[in-house]
Protein backbone atom coordinates (compact mmCIF):
# COMPACT_ATOMS: atom_id res chain seq x y z
CA UNK A 1 0.00 0.00 0.00
CA UNK A 2 1.30 3.42 -0.91
CA UNK A 3 1.65 6.00 1.79
CA UNK A 4 0.29 9.39 0.99
CA UNK A 5 1.49 12.51 2.67
CA UNK A 6 -0.59 15.64 2.78
CA UNK A 7 1.28 18.80 2.04
CA UNK A 8 -0.04 22.19 2.89
CA UNK A 9 1.16 25.13 0.88
CA UNK A 10 1.33 28.67 1.94
CA UNK A 11 -0.30 30.91 -0.64
CA UNK A 12 0.44 34.59 -0.22
CA UNK A 13 -2.10 36.97 -1.74
CA UNK A 14 -0.99 40.56 -1.70
CA UNK A 15 0.16 43.12 -0.80
CA UNK A 16 -0.07 43.64 -4.55
CA UNK A 17 -2.42 41.26 -6.29
CA UNK A 18 -5.01 41.51 -9.08
CA UNK A 19 -7.77 40.41 -6.70
CA UNK A 20 -7.04 43.19 -4.25
CA UNK A 21 -7.62 46.83 -4.90
CA UNK A 22 -5.53 48.01 -1.99
CA UNK A 23 -2.40 46.70 -0.30
CA UNK A 24 -2.94 44.02 2.32
CA UNK A 25 -1.51 40.54 2.59
CA UNK A 26 -3.56 37.42 3.12
CA UNK A 27 -1.50 34.30 3.65
CA UNK A 28 -3.67 31.28 3.04
CA UNK A 29 -2.48 27.84 4.09
CA UNK A 30 -3.93 25.52 1.45
CA UNK A 31 -4.37 21.80 1.31
CA UNK A 32 -5.22 20.97 -2.27
CA UNK A 33 -7.88 23.52 -3.17
CA UNK A 34 -9.09 24.04 0.41
CA UNK A 35 -7.92 26.78 2.68
CA UNK A 36 -7.11 25.35 6.10
CA UNK A 37 -5.78 28.48 7.78
CA UNK A 38 -5.60 32.14 6.88
CA UNK A 39 -3.62 34.99 8.31
CA UNK A 40 -3.72 38.69 7.53
CA UNK A 41 -0.94 41.26 7.63
CA UNK A 42 -2.11 44.82 7.48
CA UNK A 43 -0.36 48.13 7.72
CA UNK A 44 1.17 48.41 4.25
CA UNK A 45 -0.19 51.91 3.95
CA UNK A 46 -0.17 53.06 7.55
CA UNK A 47 0.45 56.78 7.27
CA UNK A 48 0.22 57.75 10.92
CA UNK A 49 -2.65 60.08 10.15
CA UNK A 50 -3.74 60.29 13.81
CA UNK A 51 -0.20 61.35 14.73
CA UNK A 52 -0.39 64.11 12.10
CA UNK A 53 -3.82 65.22 13.28
CA UNK A 54 -2.60 65.71 16.84
CA UNK A 55 -0.18 68.34 15.52
CA UNK A 56 -2.74 70.37 13.54
CA UNK A 57 -5.71 72.53 14.47
CA UNK A 58 -9.22 71.10 14.45
CA UNK A 59 -10.24 72.49 11.05
CA UNK A 60 -7.05 71.25 9.39
CA UNK A 61 -7.62 67.87 11.04
CA UNK A 62 -11.15 67.82 9.60
CA UNK A 63 -9.77 68.06 6.06
CA UNK A 64 -7.08 65.54 6.91
CA UNK A 65 -9.77 63.11 8.11
CA UNK A 66 -11.47 63.49 4.74
CA UNK A 67 -8.34 62.09 3.11
CA UNK A 68 -8.30 58.88 5.14
CA UNK A 69 -10.48 57.21 2.56
CA UNK A 70 -11.24 58.09 -1.04
CA UNK A 71 -14.48 56.14 -1.34
CA UNK A 72 -16.20 57.10 1.88
CA UNK A 73 -14.75 60.57 2.04
CA UNK A 74 -17.77 61.86 3.93
CA UNK A 75 -17.82 59.21 6.64
CA UNK A 76 -14.65 60.21 8.45
CA UNK A 77 -15.42 63.97 8.47
CA UNK A 78 -18.95 63.08 9.61
CA UNK A 79 -17.73 61.13 12.62
CA UNK A 80 -15.06 63.76 13.30
CA UNK A 81 -17.44 66.73 13.33
CA UNK A 82 -19.85 64.79 15.56
CA UNK A 83 -17.01 63.98 17.96
CA UNK A 84 -15.83 67.59 18.11
CA UNK A 85 -19.38 68.92 18.54
CA UNK A 86 -19.98 66.46 21.38
CA UNK A 87 -16.70 67.44 23.01
CA UNK A 88 -17.26 71.21 22.91
CA UNK A 89 -21.04 71.10 23.36
CA UNK A 90 -21.99 72.59 20.01
CA UNK A 91 -25.05 71.73 17.96
CA UNK A 92 -25.44 72.09 14.21
CA UNK A 93 -28.56 73.94 12.98
CA UNK A 94 -31.39 71.62 11.78
CA UNK A 95 -30.94 72.55 8.11
CA UNK A 96 -27.26 71.62 8.27
CA UNK A 97 -28.14 68.30 9.93
CA UNK A 98 -30.50 67.47 7.07
CA UNK A 99 -27.96 68.41 4.41
CA UNK A 100 -25.35 66.22 6.12
CA UNK A 101 -27.71 63.27 6.05
CA UNK A 102 -28.51 63.80 2.36
CA UNK A 103 -24.83 63.87 1.38
CA UNK A 104 -24.06 60.83 3.54
CA UNK A 105 -26.85 58.83 1.90
CA UNK A 106 -25.76 59.86 -1.61
CA UNK A 107 -22.37 58.51 -0.68
CA UNK A 108 -23.90 55.24 0.46
CA UNK A 109 -25.57 54.85 -2.94
CA UNK A 110 -22.32 55.31 -4.86
CA UNK A 111 -20.31 53.16 -2.45
CA UNK A 112 -22.75 50.24 -2.58
CA UNK A 113 -22.87 50.34 -6.37
CA UNK A 114 -19.08 50.40 -6.39
CA UNK A 115 -19.02 47.26 -4.24
CA UNK A 116 -21.55 45.47 -6.44
CA UNK A 117 -19.28 46.16 -9.40
CA UNK A 118 -16.16 45.05 -7.56
CA UNK A 119 -17.66 41.77 -6.42
CA UNK A 120 -18.82 41.05 -9.99
CA UNK A 121 -15.27 41.74 -11.15
CA UNK A 122 -13.81 39.44 -8.48
CA UNK A 123 -15.77 36.54 -9.89
CA UNK A 124 -14.79 37.40 -13.45
CA UNK A 125 -18.15 38.86 -14.45
CA UNK A 126 -16.75 42.02 -16.00
CA UNK A 127 -19.73 43.18 -18.12
CA UNK A 128 -21.64 43.53 -14.86
CA UNK A 129 -18.81 45.66 -13.45
CA UNK A 130 -18.97 48.04 -16.42
CA UNK A 131 -22.74 48.28 -16.30
CA UNK A 132 -22.98 48.96 -12.56
CA UNK A 133 -20.17 51.51 -12.65
CA UNK A 134 -21.82 53.26 -15.57
CA UNK A 135 -24.89 53.64 -13.37
CA UNK A 136 -22.73 54.95 -10.55
CA UNK A 137 -21.54 57.92 -12.62
CA UNK A 138 -24.90 59.70 -12.19
CA UNK A 139 -24.56 60.02 -8.43
CA UNK A 140 -20.91 61.00 -8.76
CA UNK A 141 -21.93 63.80 -11.12
CA UNK A 142 -24.65 64.84 -8.71
CA UNK A 143 -22.17 64.97 -5.83
CA UNK A 144 -19.88 67.08 -7.97
CA UNK A 145 -22.77 69.43 -8.73
CA UNK A 146 -23.75 69.72 -5.05
CA UNK A 147 -20.32 69.95 -3.48
CA UNK A 148 -17.89 70.84 -6.25
CA UNK A 149 -15.98 67.58 -6.25
CA UNK A 150 -16.41 63.91 -7.11
CA UNK A 151 -14.45 62.80 -4.04
CA UNK A 152 -13.26 64.71 -0.96
CA UNK A 153 -16.31 66.94 -0.92
CA UNK A 154 -15.16 69.38 1.80
CA UNK A 155 -18.81 69.81 2.67
CA UNK A 156 -18.85 69.40 6.45
CA UNK A 157 -17.71 71.89 9.04
CA UNK A 158 -17.68 71.72 12.81
CA UNK A 159 -21.15 73.04 13.68
CA UNK A 160 -22.77 72.66 10.26
CA UNK A 161 -22.08 72.41 6.55
CA UNK A 162 -20.29 74.73 4.17
CA UNK A 163 -22.70 74.83 1.22
CA UNK A 164 -26.45 75.23 1.11
CA UNK A 165 -28.93 73.48 -1.18
CA UNK A 166 -31.01 75.74 -3.46
CA UNK A 167 -34.13 74.92 -5.48
CA UNK A 168 -32.14 73.92 -8.54
CA UNK A 169 -29.98 71.51 -6.57
CA UNK A 170 -32.99 69.99 -4.83
CA UNK A 171 -34.60 69.41 -8.22
CA UNK A 172 -31.42 67.72 -9.46
CA UNK A 173 -31.40 65.37 -6.45
CA UNK A 174 -35.07 64.48 -7.02
CA UNK A 175 -34.48 63.65 -10.68
CA UNK A 176 -31.47 61.59 -9.72
CA UNK A 177 -33.46 59.62 -7.18
CA UNK A 178 -36.04 58.72 -9.83
CA UNK A 179 -33.22 57.40 -11.99
CA UNK A 180 -31.77 55.32 -9.13
CA UNK A 181 -35.13 53.86 -8.15
CA UNK A 182 -35.33 52.38 -11.62
CA UNK A 183 -31.65 51.50 -11.87
CA UNK A 184 -31.69 49.69 -8.53
CA UNK A 185 -34.70 47.66 -9.68
CA UNK A 186 -32.69 46.62 -12.73
CA UNK A 187 -29.69 45.78 -10.55
CA UNK A 188 -31.87 43.66 -8.26
CA UNK A 189 -33.22 41.79 -11.27
CA UNK A 190 -29.72 41.07 -12.55
CA UNK A 191 -28.04 40.15 -9.28
CA UNK A 192 -30.90 38.11 -7.87
CA UNK A 193 -31.87 36.22 -10.98
CA UNK A 194 -28.45 35.47 -12.43
CA UNK A 195 -27.62 31.77 -11.81
CA UNK A 196 -23.84 32.34 -12.09
CA UNK A 197 -23.93 35.03 -9.46
CA UNK A 198 -25.93 32.88 -7.11
CA UNK A 199 -23.70 29.86 -7.69
CA UNK A 200 -20.56 31.84 -6.91
CA UNK A 201 -21.87 33.58 -3.79
CA UNK A 202 -24.34 31.23 -2.05
CA UNK A 203 -22.63 29.50 0.90
CA UNK A 204 -19.38 31.36 0.21
CA UNK A 205 -17.70 33.02 3.19
CA UNK A 206 -20.32 32.02 5.71
CA UNK A 207 -20.43 34.17 8.82
CA UNK A 208 -22.55 33.13 11.77
CA UNK A 209 -24.24 35.56 14.12
CA UNK A 210 -21.99 34.37 16.97
CA UNK A 211 -18.81 34.99 14.96
CA UNK A 212 -20.04 38.40 13.89
CA UNK A 213 -20.58 39.37 17.54
CA UNK A 214 -17.33 37.91 18.81
CA UNK A 215 -15.18 39.40 16.07
CA UNK A 216 -16.85 42.82 16.44
CA UNK A 217 -18.15 42.87 12.83
CA UNK A 218 -20.02 46.00 11.81
CA UNK A 219 -22.19 47.32 9.00
CA UNK A 220 -23.57 45.25 6.13
CA UNK A 221 -21.21 42.40 7.10
CA UNK A 222 -22.83 42.10 10.53
CA UNK A 223 -26.31 42.68 9.12
CA UNK A 224 -25.82 39.87 6.57
CA UNK A 225 -25.15 37.58 9.53
CA UNK A 226 -28.57 38.54 10.90
CA UNK A 227 -27.52 41.19 13.44
CA UNK A 228 -29.92 44.14 13.43
CA UNK A 229 -27.10 46.56 14.02
CA UNK A 230 -27.22 49.98 12.42
CA UNK A 231 -26.31 53.22 14.16
CA UNK A 232 -28.97 55.04 12.15
CA UNK A 233 -31.47 52.83 13.96
CA UNK A 234 -29.82 52.20 17.34
CA UNK A 235 -28.59 55.67 18.17
CA UNK A 236 -29.99 57.97 15.47
CA UNK A 237 -28.22 61.25 14.91
CA UNK A 238 -28.89 64.32 12.74
CA UNK A 239 -31.86 63.90 10.41
CA UNK A 240 -32.01 60.15 11.11
CA UNK A 241 -33.27 61.08 14.61
CA UNK A 242 -36.44 62.51 13.01
CA UNK A 243 -37.27 59.39 11.06
CA UNK A 244 -37.45 55.71 11.87
CA UNK A 245 -34.70 53.96 9.99
CA UNK A 246 -34.66 50.19 10.38
CA UNK A 247 -31.67 47.93 9.81
CA UNK A 248 -31.87 45.95 6.57
CA UNK A 249 -31.31 42.28 7.38
CA UNK A 250 -31.64 39.19 5.15
CA UNK A 251 -34.32 37.60 7.37
CA UNK A 252 -36.66 40.44 6.38
CA UNK A 253 -35.91 40.01 2.68
CA UNK A 254 -35.77 36.25 2.07
CA UNK A 255 -36.95 34.95 5.43
CA UNK A 256 -33.70 33.19 6.31
CA UNK A 257 -30.18 34.12 7.29
CA UNK A 258 -27.23 32.39 5.67
CA UNK A 259 -24.62 35.06 6.36
CA UNK A 260 -22.92 34.45 3.02
CA UNK A 261 -21.80 36.67 0.17
CA UNK A 262 -25.26 36.44 -1.41
CA UNK A 263 -26.93 37.79 1.73
CA UNK A 264 -24.52 40.69 1.90
CA UNK A 265 -25.41 41.50 -1.71
CA UNK A 266 -29.10 41.56 -0.79
CA UNK A 267 -28.42 43.81 2.19
CA UNK A 268 -26.52 46.27 0.04
CA UNK A 269 -29.11 46.26 -2.77
CA UNK A 270 -31.97 46.95 -0.35
CA UNK A 271 -29.97 49.61 1.45
CA UNK A 272 -29.79 51.59 -1.79
CA UNK A 273 -33.61 51.66 -1.79
CA UNK A 274 -33.55 52.74 1.84
CA UNK A 275 -31.11 55.55 1.04
CA UNK A 276 -33.37 56.84 -1.73
CA UNK A 277 -36.28 56.91 0.73
CA UNK A 278 -34.23 58.73 3.36
CA UNK A 279 -33.02 61.35 0.88
CA UNK A 280 -36.55 62.02 -0.40
CA UNK A 281 -37.86 62.28 3.16
CA UNK A 282 -35.05 64.74 4.02
CA UNK A 283 -35.86 66.90 0.98
CA UNK A 284 -39.55 66.95 1.95
CA UNK A 285 -38.87 68.03 5.54
CA UNK A 286 -35.80 70.21 4.87
CA UNK A 287 -36.07 72.92 7.54
CA UNK A 288 -35.16 76.53 6.72
CA UNK A 289 -32.52 78.46 8.61
CA UNK A 290 -28.78 78.92 8.87
CA UNK A 291 -26.30 76.20 7.93
CA UNK A 292 -23.52 76.98 10.39
CA UNK A 293 -23.64 77.35 14.16
CA UNK A 294 -20.51 79.51 14.11
CA UNK A 295 -19.72 81.05 10.69
CA UNK A 296 -16.61 82.81 11.97
CA UNK A 297 -13.90 80.15 11.86
CA UNK A 298 -11.40 82.12 13.96
CA UNK A 299 -14.02 82.34 16.68
CA UNK A 300 -14.71 78.61 16.28
CA UNK A 301 -11.05 77.78 16.74
CA UNK A 302 -10.91 80.04 19.82
CA UNK A 303 -13.92 78.21 21.29
CA UNK A 304 -12.14 74.92 20.71
CA UNK A 305 -8.96 76.28 22.26
CA UNK A 306 -10.84 77.25 25.40
CA UNK A 307 -12.74 73.95 25.63
CA UNK A 308 -11.74 71.06 27.73
CA UNK A 309 -13.41 67.73 27.19
CA UNK A 310 -13.73 64.61 25.17
CA UNK A 311 -16.25 63.34 22.69
CA UNK A 312 -17.21 60.29 20.68
CA UNK A 313 -18.60 60.71 17.18
CA UNK A 314 -20.16 57.90 15.18
CA UNK A 315 -21.55 57.49 11.74
CA UNK A 316 -22.96 54.50 9.91
CA UNK A 317 -20.71 54.58 6.84
CA UNK A 318 -21.51 52.43 3.80
CA UNK A 319 -19.17 49.75 5.20
CA UNK A 320 -20.27 50.03 8.81
CA UNK A 321 -19.58 51.97 11.93
CA UNK A 322 -17.00 54.75 11.78
CA UNK A 323 -16.05 55.99 15.22
CA UNK A 324 -13.85 58.91 16.19
CA UNK A 325 -12.68 59.86 19.65
CA UNK A 326 -11.23 63.31 20.37
CA UNK A 327 -10.02 65.06 23.49
CA UNK A 328 -9.29 68.77 23.91
CA UNK A 329 -7.25 69.95 26.87
CA UNK A 330 -7.90 73.70 26.74
CA UNK A 331 -4.40 74.63 25.62
CA UNK A 332 -4.42 74.13 21.85
CA UNK A 333 -6.97 74.55 19.07
CA UNK A 334 -6.63 70.97 17.87
CA UNK A 335 -7.21 67.60 19.44
CA UNK A 336 -4.57 66.33 21.89
CA UNK A 337 -5.91 62.84 21.38
CA UNK A 338 -7.55 61.59 18.23
CA UNK A 339 -8.45 58.01 17.45
CA UNK A 340 -10.06 56.83 14.27
CA UNK A 341 -11.75 53.49 13.87
CA UNK A 342 -12.82 52.61 10.36
CA UNK A 343 -15.26 49.76 9.68
CA UNK A 344 -12.70 47.60 7.87
CA UNK A 345 -10.54 47.66 11.01
CA UNK A 346 -13.16 45.40 12.59
CA UNK A 347 -14.37 43.61 9.53
CA UNK A 348 -10.95 42.31 8.47
CA UNK A 349 -11.07 40.26 11.71
CA UNK A 350 -13.56 37.91 10.08
CA UNK A 351 -11.25 36.84 7.24
CA UNK A 352 -9.44 34.37 9.50
CA UNK A 353 -12.79 32.62 10.11
CA UNK A 354 -14.61 32.83 6.78
CA UNK A 355 -11.63 31.77 4.68
CA UNK A 356 -11.24 28.43 6.47
CA UNK A 357 -12.85 25.78 4.29
CA UNK A 358 -13.13 28.07 1.29
CA UNK A 359 -11.75 27.15 -2.11
CA UNK A 360 -8.87 29.13 -3.59
CA UNK A 361 -11.19 30.57 -6.23
CA UNK A 362 -13.45 31.90 -3.49
CA UNK A 363 -10.71 33.85 -1.73
CA UNK A 364 -11.29 37.05 -3.76
CA UNK A 365 -15.00 36.89 -2.98
CA UNK A 366 -14.45 36.23 0.72
CA UNK A 367 -11.95 39.07 0.80
CA UNK A 368 -14.15 41.41 -1.21
CA UNK A 369 -17.22 40.44 0.82
CA UNK A 370 -16.61 42.99 3.55
CA UNK A 371 -15.79 45.69 0.99
CA UNK A 372 -12.35 46.23 2.46
CA UNK A 373 -11.08 49.76 2.49
CA UNK A 374 -7.49 49.73 3.62
CA UNK A 375 -5.82 52.92 4.60
CA UNK A 376 -2.53 51.23 4.45
CA UNK A 377 1.33 51.84 2.67
CA UNK A 378 3.53 49.57 0.82
CA UNK A 379 6.64 47.57 1.56
CA UNK A 380 8.26 44.63 -0.19
CA UNK A 381 6.84 41.17 0.26
CA UNK A 382 9.57 38.73 1.07
CA UNK A 383 9.51 35.37 -0.71
CA UNK A 384 11.69 32.79 0.99
CA UNK A 385 13.14 29.93 -1.02
CA UNK A 386 12.30 26.40 0.06
CA UNK A 387 9.37 24.05 -0.03
CA UNK A 388 8.58 21.76 -2.91
CA UNK A 389 8.38 22.99 -6.46
CA UNK A 390 5.89 21.31 -8.76
CA UNK A 391 7.02 20.74 -12.35
CA UNK A 392 4.93 22.52 -14.95
CA UNK A 393 3.78 19.27 -16.56
CA UNK A 394 2.43 17.96 -13.27
CA UNK A 395 0.50 21.15 -12.59
CA UNK A 396 -1.02 20.98 -16.08
CA UNK A 397 -1.98 17.34 -15.61
CA UNK A 398 -3.65 18.13 -12.27
CA UNK A 399 -5.56 21.02 -13.81
CA UNK A 400 -6.84 18.82 -16.62
CA UNK A 401 -7.88 16.14 -14.17
CA UNK A 402 -9.82 18.61 -12.13
CA UNK A 403 -11.57 20.10 -15.15
CA UNK A 404 -12.58 16.64 -16.30
CA UNK A 405 -13.83 15.73 -12.82
CA UNK A 406 -15.94 18.86 -12.54
CA UNK A 407 -17.28 18.31 -16.04
CA UNK A 408 -18.35 14.80 -15.09
CA UNK A 409 -19.95 16.08 -11.88
CA UNK A 410 -21.83 18.86 -13.63
CA UNK A 411 -22.89 16.91 -16.71
CA UNK A 412 -23.83 13.93 -14.54
CA UNK B 1 -29.75 51.17 34.60
CA UNK B 2 -26.16 50.80 33.40
CA UNK B 3 -24.95 53.41 35.89
CA UNK B 4 -26.66 51.77 38.89
CA UNK B 5 -25.35 48.33 37.95
CA UNK B 6 -21.83 49.66 37.51
CA UNK B 7 -21.96 51.48 40.84
CA UNK B 8 -23.12 48.33 42.60
CA UNK B 9 -20.56 46.08 40.91
CA UNK B 10 -17.55 48.36 41.24
CA UNK B 11 -18.10 50.08 44.57
CA UNK B 12 -15.08 52.18 45.52
CA UNK B 13 -13.27 51.21 42.30
CA UNK B 14 -15.56 53.57 40.42
CA UNK B 15 -14.22 57.10 40.57
CA UNK B 16 -16.89 59.16 38.84
CA UNK B 17 -19.68 58.91 36.29
CA UNK B 18 -20.98 61.52 33.89
CA UNK B 19 -24.05 61.02 31.72
CA UNK B 20 -23.99 63.05 28.54
CA UNK B 21 -27.31 63.62 26.80
CA UNK B 22 -26.83 64.42 23.14
CA UNK B 23 -29.85 65.97 21.41
CA UNK B 24 -30.19 65.26 17.68
CA UNK B 25 -32.45 66.30 14.81
CA UNK B 26 -35.05 69.04 14.60
CA UNK B 27 -37.13 67.38 17.33
CA UNK B 28 -34.05 67.22 19.57
CA UNK B 29 -34.54 63.62 20.65
CA UNK B 30 -31.49 62.62 22.61
CA UNK B 31 -29.30 59.59 23.18
CA UNK B 32 -26.95 58.86 26.04
CA UNK B 33 -23.25 58.54 26.39
CA UNK B 34 -21.99 57.37 29.79
CA UNK B 35 -18.45 58.39 30.76
CA UNK B 36 -17.06 56.25 33.55
CA UNK B 37 -13.72 56.83 35.24
CA UNK B 38 -12.59 53.72 37.08
CA UNK B 39 -9.51 52.39 38.82
CA UNK B 40 -7.52 49.85 36.86
CA UNK B 41 -8.34 47.02 39.29
CA UNK B 42 -12.02 47.31 38.43
CA UNK B 43 -11.66 47.08 34.68
CA UNK B 44 -12.58 43.41 34.15
CA UNK B 45 -15.50 43.66 36.59
CA UNK B 46 -16.76 46.68 34.68
CA UNK B 47 -16.67 44.86 31.35
CA UNK B 48 -18.29 41.77 32.88
CA UNK B 49 -21.12 43.98 34.09
CA UNK B 50 -21.80 45.02 30.49
CA UNK B 51 -22.20 41.35 29.51
CA UNK B 52 -25.47 41.34 31.50
CA UNK B 53 -27.15 43.24 28.67
CA UNK B 54 -25.97 40.95 25.90
CA UNK B 55 -22.70 40.87 24.03
CA UNK B 56 -21.17 44.36 24.25
CA UNK B 57 -19.73 45.80 21.06
CA UNK B 58 -16.19 47.11 21.46
CA UNK B 59 -15.99 50.28 19.44
CA UNK B 60 -12.65 51.86 20.20
CA UNK B 61 -9.71 51.04 22.38
CA UNK B 62 -7.33 53.95 22.57
CA UNK B 63 -4.75 55.36 24.90
CA UNK B 64 -2.80 58.45 25.61
CA UNK B 65 0.49 59.35 27.23
CA UNK B 66 -0.37 61.68 30.09
CA UNK B 67 3.21 62.29 31.20
CA UNK B 68 3.31 60.48 34.53
CA UNK B 69 1.15 57.60 33.46
CA UNK B 70 -0.85 56.20 30.54
CA UNK B 71 -4.59 56.62 30.16
CA UNK B 72 -6.60 53.93 28.42
CA UNK B 73 -10.05 54.55 26.94
CA UNK B 74 -12.42 51.70 26.07
CA UNK B 75 -15.61 52.61 24.23
CA UNK B 76 -18.40 50.05 24.30
CA UNK B 77 -21.95 50.06 23.09
CA UNK B 78 -24.76 48.13 24.69
CA UNK B 79 -28.47 47.62 23.91
CA UNK B 80 -27.85 47.79 20.19
CA UNK B 81 -30.25 46.04 17.76
CA UNK B 82 -33.05 47.99 19.49
CA UNK B 83 -34.24 51.22 17.87
CA UNK B 84 -33.12 54.30 19.88
CA UNK B 85 -32.10 52.17 22.86
CA UNK B 86 -28.35 52.01 22.38
CA UNK B 87 -26.09 53.49 25.05
CA UNK B 88 -22.41 54.29 24.58
CA UNK B 89 -20.31 53.41 27.62
CA UNK B 90 -16.79 54.80 27.91
CA UNK B 91 -14.41 53.37 30.50
CA UNK B 92 -11.20 55.22 31.18
CA UNK B 93 -8.44 54.55 33.69
CA UNK B 94 -4.81 55.29 34.33
CA UNK B 95 -1.99 52.77 34.47
CA UNK B 96 1.57 53.50 35.64
CA UNK B 97 4.21 53.88 32.96
CA UNK B 98 6.67 51.71 34.87
CA UNK B 99 4.29 48.78 34.84
CA UNK B 100 1.92 49.27 31.90
CA UNK B 101 0.02 46.00 32.23
CA UNK B 102 -3.72 45.42 31.82
CA UNK B 103 -5.68 42.19 31.46
CA UNK B 104 -6.53 41.27 27.89
CA UNK B 105 -10.15 41.21 26.75
CA UNK B 106 -9.54 38.52 24.15
CA UNK B 107 -10.89 35.59 26.25
CA UNK B 108 -14.23 37.43 26.38
CA UNK B 109 -14.16 39.32 23.07
CA UNK B 110 -11.86 37.60 20.53
CA UNK B 111 -12.18 40.55 18.15
CA UNK B 112 -10.40 42.78 20.68
CA UNK B 113 -7.12 41.20 19.60
CA UNK B 114 -6.76 43.72 16.74
CA UNK B 115 -7.29 46.70 19.03
CA UNK B 116 -4.94 45.37 21.69
CA UNK B 117 -2.19 44.63 19.17
CA UNK B 118 -2.42 48.20 17.92
CA UNK B 119 -2.24 49.80 21.36
CA UNK B 120 0.55 47.41 22.32
CA UNK B 121 2.79 48.55 19.45
CA UNK B 122 1.77 52.22 19.50
CA UNK B 123 1.77 52.90 23.23
CA UNK B 124 3.76 50.03 24.73
CA UNK B 125 0.96 48.65 26.89
CA UNK B 126 1.30 44.99 27.77
CA UNK B 127 -1.94 42.99 27.62
CA UNK B 128 -1.86 40.03 29.96
CA UNK B 129 -3.34 37.02 28.17
CA UNK B 130 -3.04 38.36 24.63
CA UNK B 131 -1.88 35.44 22.47
CA UNK B 132 -1.07 37.18 19.19
CA UNK B 133 1.76 39.58 19.96
CA UNK B 134 2.89 40.36 16.41
CA UNK B 135 2.90 43.88 15.05
CA UNK B 136 -0.37 45.02 13.50
CA UNK B 137 0.39 48.16 11.50
CA UNK B 138 4.10 48.65 12.10
CA UNK B 139 6.61 46.61 10.09
CA UNK B 140 8.01 43.42 11.59
CA UNK B 141 11.51 44.90 11.91
CA UNK B 142 10.33 47.89 13.96
CA UNK B 143 12.96 48.68 16.64
CA UNK B 144 12.12 47.52 20.14
CA UNK B 145 11.26 50.04 22.80
CA UNK B 146 10.00 52.65 20.33
CA UNK B 147 6.37 53.72 20.68
CA UNK B 148 4.92 56.31 18.27
CA UNK B 149 2.26 57.59 20.66
CA UNK B 150 4.54 58.07 23.67
CA UNK B 151 5.54 61.60 24.55
CA UNK B 152 8.75 60.73 26.42
CA UNK B 153 12.19 59.54 25.29
CA UNK B 154 10.72 56.31 23.82
CA UNK B 155 8.78 58.19 21.12
CA UNK B 156 9.70 58.43 17.45
CA UNK B 157 10.73 62.10 17.12
CA UNK B 158 14.26 61.00 16.12
CA UNK B 159 12.83 58.75 13.39
CA UNK B 160 10.68 61.41 11.71
CA UNK B 161 12.02 62.67 8.41
CA UNK B 162 11.36 66.38 8.14
CA UNK B 163 10.71 67.92 4.75
CA UNK B 164 10.53 71.57 3.98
Amino acid sequence: MMMTTTYTYSLPIGPIHPALKEPIRVVAEVEGERVVRADVKRGFAHRGIEFMGMKRNAIQTLYLSERICGICSISHPYAFVKAVENAIGMEAPPRAQYIRTIIAELERIHSHILWLGVIAHEMGFDPLLYWTWKGREMVMDLLEYLTGNRVNYAMYMIGGVRRDLNEKKIRAIKENMNYYRQFNQEMKDVFMSDPTYKARTRRVSLLTRKDALELCAVGPTARAAGLRMDIRQDQPYDAYADMDVRAVVPQDITGEVMGDAYDVTLVRLYEIDQSIEIIERCLEDLPPGPILAEPNLIKLLMTIKRSEGEGVGRHEAPRGEVMHYVRFDGTRDGPVAWKVKAPSYNNINIWGRVLVGAEIADIPIAVGYIDPCMCCNDRVAEVRRGGRELPYEEVRRKCREKTMRIKREVMG
Amino acid sequence: MVVEDLKKALGPLLEDVRIQDIPEGSKRRSYQCVWVNIRKEGFLTAVRTLFRYGFPHLGILTGEDMGEDLRLVYIFKVFYEEPREEVTVVFSFHIPKLEPVVPSLTPMIPGASTNEREIREMLGVEFRGLKDKRHLFLPEDWPEGKYPWRKDETNVEDMVKRTR
